[in-house]
């Protein structure tokens, strides 16, 4: 995961290649502010222009090589085939007139909005759009993939393992309510600021999950989502609108990313934590991880605890030398704040690590009876963990062989199989 | 030394459903393929890439809009290289990234004859 930095909107200078995700980025950047200038309503005819803008640029740089200012170039074409595209429409002089700030031409509106502090303003402003709590969690993250990150409908449909044809009709159900109820694209007001950048955070964060869930397998895509989450994230951060638990999710976010490359072997399977080679852990990651952590303060959020959770894995050299004491004082105070199981079967294993296998054995096979667990096999493994942690490997086979007579995915089988090897 | 035209073939391509990072890949391939064929030297110009619209016109002065759907590969762009003949021309092109998505590359030297004294 590369490390979230402010979008430079003058682009690299003129090199044999672009910057990552060059591309992506900049349909994002002029979806969010041609939107901002004539209106959501007109998404659809945005979009398109966007995406003929891009393909130009494709088609004349692939041989002749990358003009002076490539960001520059392309907010040109775009601009220009947007205004071109309205004035075609009878309802042109109307449009204008809906324009947010009549007095300036809608040039120099696209222009303005696109640079500096303009620019991370729009994309600001249009993450509260995509997150507005009228729309449903789900449809808020495939929104803001499409019009944020510039993702393709089919590449949001492998990163959250849907078919594309159900992303295409969240995000048209999603564009249909904001234009129905002619959401402006704006900061919220002072009065509802909080209660609506705490929908954000919690969008952001299922983002990142989405991407950062080992149950699903790898796919680099899955990662992109990680960077978009956390870059997003860092956007608010860098603004005047993010506060100490914006801080604090970002933190998680990176001290997670920090370890996202170690998470796969050189076959593409899935390493769990205790597994991985530490070595490989992106340390300079860390300390930025580490900064934000400093100015999130004092733990009042879950991501605050969440976050100190990550820190303390991070900075523990072994799994043996981890704070486990201090992480099952982390998950009780996470357990004030939502009762979630995934928090007690994490917090079983940090009893276990502690030298206290009974008494995580006793919450786990709690959780197991309840069925509070979906994902069974992170259940199946932590048994077999604490099995294996208080000596009992053939107990803990057994819990592992248990597991593979179920119905698994491909890399949870064979995650399984390795684990079954070294005991 | 042959003086060969590239003419660049690809299949048409649905542009509403190219995503900007598939965008990139693929410019970023042809940046790399065309950079690397100059600094070699063997590319003598660049060339361009043609616009998907154009134009037929027959005979019978009859003229029809292109795109030409019917056709399974448009000609997406050309370049000049230098090679001592056809076949080592045609050895040249590997690595184009017109194959990459199933398009190929037709080779044709410039006739160019010397007239002989």
């Amino acid at each position: 995961m590369s490390l979230p930095s402010q979008n430079s909107d003058d682009g690299d200078d003129s090199s044999d290649s672009l910057v990552e995700h060059f591309f992506r980025h900049e349909h994002a950047n002029l979806v969010s502010v041609l939107s901002r200038v004539f209106g959501l309503a007109r998404l659809d005819l945005i979009e398109e222009t966007v995406q003929s803008a891009m393909l130009q640029a494709m088609n004349t740089w692939k041989q002749r090589g990358l003009p002076k200012n490539p960001a520059g170039w392309i907010h040109r074409v775009a601009r220009n085939r947007i205004l071109d595209e309205l004035r075609r429409e009878e309802v042109f002089r109307r449009a204008m007139a809906e324009v947010a700030i009549p007095e300036e031409a809608p040039e120099q509106l696209v222009q303005r909005w696109l640079e500096g502090a303009d620019l991370s303003d729009s994309l600001l402003r249009m993450i509260f759009v995509c997150c507005h709590p009228m729309l449903d969690r789900h449809s808020q993250i495939a929104l803001a993939l499409k019009v944020l990150c510039g993702f393709g409908v089919h590449e949001i449909a492998r990163g959250l393992l849907l078919k594309p044809e159900n992303v295409k009709k969240r995000i048209q159900r999603a564009r249909k309510k904001l234009a129905e109820e002619s959401i402006a694209i704006e900061l919220p007001g002072p009065e509802e600021l909080q209660v609506r950048l705490s929908a954000v955070h919690d969008a952001l964060y299922l983002m990142f999950n989405e991407g950062y869930s080992t149950s699903r397998g790898a796919d680099p895509i899955r990662d992109d989502l990680c960077e978009e989450a956390a870059r997003l994230c860092h956007l608010l951060c860098a603004s005047n609108v993010g506060n100490r638990t914006t801080f604090a999710l970002l933190a998680l976010m990176l001290f997670h990313g920090s370890r996202l490359e170690s998470r796969t072997d050189a076959e593409g399977q899935v390493v769990l934590l205790e597994d991985q080679d530490r070595t490989r852990w992106d340390h300079d990651l860390i300390s930025v991880a580490d900064q934000w952590m400093q100015k999130a303060g004092l733990p009042e959020s879950r991501f605050h605890l969440e976050a100190g959770i990550a820190m303390l894995h991070c900075h523990a050299p072994s799994i043996e030398e981890t704070d486990w004491q201090s992480i099952i004082g982390l998950y009780d105070r996470l357990a004030e704040f939502n009762a979630s199981p995934l928090y007690r079967l994490n917090r079983a294993i940090a009893i276990a690590q502690c030298g206290n296998e009974s008494d995580a054995m006793r919450e786990l096979i709690l959780l197991d009876e309840g069925k509070e667990i979906d994902d069974s096999i992170l259940l199946d493994c932590a048994i077999a963990r604490v099995h294996q942690l208080s000596g009992d490997n053939s107990a803990a086979t057994d819990r592992l062989l248990q597991a593979l007579s179920r119905d698994v995915a491909e890399h949870e089988r064979e995650l399984i199989k390795r684990k079954l090897a070294v005991l | 030394m042959a003086k060969v035209l590239f003419v660049y073939r690809e299949p048409p391509m649905d542009h509403a459903k190219v995503s900007p990072e598939q965008m990139q890949q693929m410019m970023q391939q042809w940046m790399t393929w065309i950079r690397g064929a100059m600094d070699a030297g063997w590319m003598v110009a660049a060339g361009d890439a043609l616009q998907p619209e154009g134009k037929v016109v027959k005979g019978d002065s009859v003229i029809t809009d292109g795109p030409f759907a019917e056709s399974k590969e448009l000609i997406g762009g050309y370049s000049v290289v230098e090679a001592s003949d056809l076949d080592a021309a045609s050895k040249l092109a590997a690595g184009c990234p017109a194959f990459e998505v199933g398009g190929s590359v037709e080779v044709r030297e410039l006739m160019n004859v010397e007239i002989p004294e």
